[in-house]
């Protein structure tokens, strides 16, 4: 039974360390790709909303060109916002 | 228009069974039959893997204890103490899209996280619960989600309709990124694996090794979206908590 638990605890001992060596480097694995599609897909988001936006305000104003400008202009700015959030979240991961 | 043995043949919806209830067609199709597989392979792995309890587990039990410590950290890192009350939702969606893109990595198998309605769905499910969490807990004061103190009030026209917007894009970009990273990786697999038949003599063999490679990247592209696709959950429920 001794025997058995001393066995026991130099497995724990050893899995802990395992851990701790391994934890660091585990986050760094994301590719290049990863990332911009990250950041890609977030500046699409947001411009598919202002788009759509603009499209169903003029549909309802009768005002063709300017709402679909303005909230075109505004789904770019945030997009940018979008991605500025994604970056600070990465940032403060490091 | 997709041909009998084009690369996108693999993501058309057939029929199992047509059914059609109140003008809707509803039929049982191999996108559901995927989905079925996904929650029976889900159900019975967790019950039959934690049905012993040992207290040494099995390397199966050590498995399920796993994923599950993963969402329990996952959500005590991200929205503290309040987010123990969302681990079955959390966990469920984790779970679904994990092993849907696993199931969806055997060849033959339908990858029902490949169609953005699928994921539009999910995605439109945590933003609509996530809206209805924020008015439960702030009730009309959510609206001051949209607006960031310590700003010259001149700017506030400006920013709330693009805080607004990019509220807005939560939904679509979430399901975006899931759909978009498994149709472009199985498209992949697909016209690498065209190339094997196709090339001259032994040559075959360099793109048969690409597509090996091209597996496993595909299977920890499928972990990894999963574990995006709970982490911006979990932030998202925070926001509702925590406004700003």
């Amino acid at each position: 039974m001794n025997y058995k638990n001393k066995n026991l605890e130099e497995l724990g001992k050893k899995i802990n360390n395992l851990n701790n060596q391994n934890k660091p480097d585990i986050k760094k694995k994301e590719s290049g790709a990863g990332f911009g599609f990250k950041i890609s897909t977030e500046i699409i988001a947001a411009l598919v909303v202002g788009v759509g936006i603009g499209l169903i305000v003029d549909n309802y104003f009768n005002t063709k060109p300017i709402g679909l400008i303005i909230f075109f202009i505004f789904g770019a700015l945030a997009g940018f916002l979008n991605v500025y959030r994604v970056m600070r979240r990465i940032e403060k991961q490091r | 228009m997709a041909a009998k043995d084009s690369p996108l043949k693999q993501f058309e919806i057939d029929p199992i069974s047509n059914i059609e209830l109140g003008g809707y067609n509803i039929s049982f199709t191999n996108s559901s039959f995927a989905m079925l597989i996904t929650v029976l392979v889900i159900t019975l792995f967790l019950t039959l893997t934690v049905n012993t309890r040992s207290i040494i587990p099995s390397r199966m039990q050590l498995i399920s204890e796993l994923m599950y410590n993963f969402i329990a950290q996952l959500l005590s890192d991200t929205v503290g103490d309040n987010g123990k009350r969302y681990f079955p939702f959390v966990f469920s969606l984790f779970m679904f899209v994990l092993i849907g893109n696993m199931v969806g990595m055997i060849p033959y198998q339908f990858t029902f996280t490949s169609h953005i309605i699928v994921t539009f769905a999910l995605a439109a499910v945590v933003f609509i619960g996530v809206t209805i969490l924020g008015f439960i807990n702030h009730g009309i004061k959510f609206f001051t989600f949209f607006y960031i103190p310590g700003v010259p009030f001149y700017m506030h026209p400006l920013l709330i309709p693009i805080e607004v917007i990019s509220y807005l894009s939560r939904p679509i970009s979430l399901s975006v990124r899931l759909f978009a990273n498994m149709l472009a990786g199985h498209t992949l697999l697909k016209v690498f694996a065209g190339f094997v038949v196709s090339m001259p003599f032994f040559t075959g063999v360099f793109p048969l090794a690409f597509i090996v490679a091209l597996t496993g990247l595909e299977i920890l592209i499928a972990f990894l979206q999963a574990y995006v696709f709970a982490i911006l959950t979990c932030l998202y429920i925070n926001d509702a908590y925590h406004l700003h």
